[in-house]
């Protein structure tokens, strides 16, 4: 049985489609990547996934169970996690009760602020942040924001974990980093689904890929298998004689 | 830290014995000082109360409106029912709870200034309805009975015990999980719910807490003075005089509020009474050099000044 499952996945704003007839399935224990041009409604799909945003129609099936209806907190418990593509750090707060919130409010078990700071820290050391915990997080760069993103969904306890771009900006030293960080993540049992403009990376990582295109998927299977696809290649470089994106 | 903590115990200690000891005193030496601490403390009710909900990221202009709704509730029900004082104040305040619970749930999704228009709005047509119901003695106002027959160092007392109540309650929040949840929703109400929290209980929660302590509070205030009327009890005054606080102490602060409410409030007293005319001139110049020079407040200077010992 898939880990997640959308099913028709509709969703316009006002006359633009942004997510059609959607479907997909994410297996226990992969790497998927979502790619696509930009505008093809995959930050939307994360939203609809997440539940900031509800589907016009179609169903998310989560663990054999149907979340469409659910609020985003209640999908967290549940064990789905998310980075966001504009990182988002809580100002006010440190780099670890950053982490903190998720470790307190991602699951419905309560933890007492000692075993959540614990755990906090120990997700912190997982990601590479081990030296800036105690630092605010303004001033922190682009590349420890992008940990912290992934350090904070990771202390909900996701079973499947959303990463949208987290390898946008980085250096491609830093993306090794970040690619053996996701690695690592799944190992402990997490399934990912991602999103990324970075092609060398989506190919070191992910098992298979699946390419939207106007709110619709056109192509999946392998990176070489979509690679290859007509479709796809029309999609990112425009038809002979068409107009390109 | 230690020494920093102790100080902290110590000094929290020396104020709450000298708040105590203040109107057996006052009440022999100078009444008057009696009926300006009574105002300080309101105001710090007041300032704290509305810092509660700030934490999360909501700036109301609401205060106002509850300040007023628990004033005329428990000055109609211990007139027309002959309701005991002290359960027309608990009333008051139980009733801003509801009405705060919906208005709450309506104004949801405002956040900034957004949400400070609706509250100010909410606050405005509740002064300008009462202002017209006879029911309310409209403009004129209503006579109120007194709390405790009039007693003020009693009723000093009384809201001294509320504001410990609502300090008690504002440690409790920022030493608790409490703090993690209000200022991730302050920050980031999305990130916060993808996270885990529940962002509609923390918002309305905090509203309803909020509410109850303006309800109280202006209650209190009619059975201490006696005489209410929607342009003093729904004043924007009110509402402003709450924000002010805070953001002169110290925000999201346990002391910072209760601290800028009682410099502010004595501060104003002074200037009021040494200055003949046009006070408010100095004291709103005061204020704006404090904001724009210390945007943390009292309370930040006072962690600049440890830091650079430290």
């Amino acid at each position: 049985m898939s880990l997640l499952r959308l099913q028709k996945l509709t969703k316009t704003f006002g006359g633009l489609v942004a997510v059609a007839d959607l479907e997909l399935a994410v297996e226990e224990g992969e790497i998927l990547a979502m790619i696509g041009p930009n505008g093809a409604g995959k930050s939307t799909t994360f939203n609809l996934i997440s539940g900031l945003l509800a589907p016009d129609e179609g169903t998310i099936v989560f663990d054999g169970r149907d979340v469409t209806g659910l609020p985003p907190n209640v999908r967290a418990h549940l064990g789905i996690g998310r980075t966001f593509q504009v990182m988002q750090p809580f100002h006010d707060m440190t780099v670890r009760e950053n982490v903190m919130v998720g470790e307190l409010f991602g699951h419905s078990v309560p933890k007492t602020l000692r075993a959540a700071q614990r755990d906090a820290e120990e997700i912190c050391r997982l990601v590479g942040l081990e030296h800036l915990m105690g630092r605010d997080v303004l001033g922190l760069g682009v590349a420890d924001l992008k940990r912290l993103e992934i350090a904070r969904a990771l202390a909900t306890h996701p079973r499947l974990l959303l990463l949208d771009e987290v390898m946008a900006g980085l250096t491609p030293t830093e993306a090794q980093q970040a690619i053996a960080v996701i690695r690592a993540i799944r190992d402990r049992g997490v399934t990912v689904l991602l999103i990324d403009h970075v092609m060398s990376s989506v190919r070191d990582l992910a098992e298979r890929v699946a390419v939207l295109n106007f709110g619709r998927k056109i192509a999946e299977g392998t990176f070489e298998q979509v690679a290859r696809d007509p479709a796809v290649i029309e999609a990112y470089l425009g038809v002979e004689g068409g107009t390109a994106h | 830290m230690t020494s920093r903590v102790a100080l902290r115990w110590v000094a929290s200690a020396a104020v709450l014995a000298a708040a105590v000891a203040f109107p057996f005193w006052a009440s022999r030496a100078e009444p008057y000082y009696l009926q300006i601490a009574i105002n300080v403390v309101i105001f710090a009710v007041l300032a704290l109360s509305w810092d509660l909900l700030a934490r999360t990221g909501q700036l109301s202009l609401a205060h106002a409106a509850f300040y007023g709704l628990g004033a005329y509730t428990s000055a109609l029900l211990t007139l027309r029912s002959g309701l005991p004082v002290p359960a027309g104040i608990l009333l008051g305040g139980l009733l801003a709870v509801v009405v705060a619970g919906g208005l709450g749930i309506l104004t949801l999704r405002l956040r900034g200034i957004y949400f400070a228009i609706a509250t100010l709005a909410f606050s405005e047509t509740l002064r300008v309805t009462t202002n017209q119901l006879r029911f309310t003695g409209a403009a004129t106002g209503l006579v109120v009975p007194p709390l405790l027959g009039g007693g003020r160092v009693a009723q000093y007392l009384v809201i001294l015990g509320i504001l410990l109540l609502v300090i008690a309650i504002s440690a409790f929040v920022n030493r608790s999980r409490w703090r993690y949840a209000v200022t991730a929703v302050r920050a980031n109400d999305e990130v916060a719910a993808t996270m885990g929290v529940n962002v509609v209980q923390v918002k309305v929660a905090a509203f309803m807490v909020s509410a109850f302590f303006a309800g109280i509070t202006g209650a209190y205030y009619g059975h201490v003075f006696l005489f209410i009327s929607p342009i003093e009890v729904y004043s924007l005054a009110v509402s402003v005089g709450a924000l002010v606080a805070p953001i002169f102490g110290g925000l999201y602060t346990t002391a910072g509020p209760v601290i800028g409410a009682a410099v502010l409030r004595v501060g104003e007293e002074i200037l009021r009474t040494t200055i003949r005319s046009g006070y408010l001139i100095i004291y709103g110049l005061i204020l704006a050099v404090v904001i724009l020079y210390m945007p943390r407040g009292l309370a930040g200077v006072w962690d600049a000044l440890w830091r650079r010992r430290a």
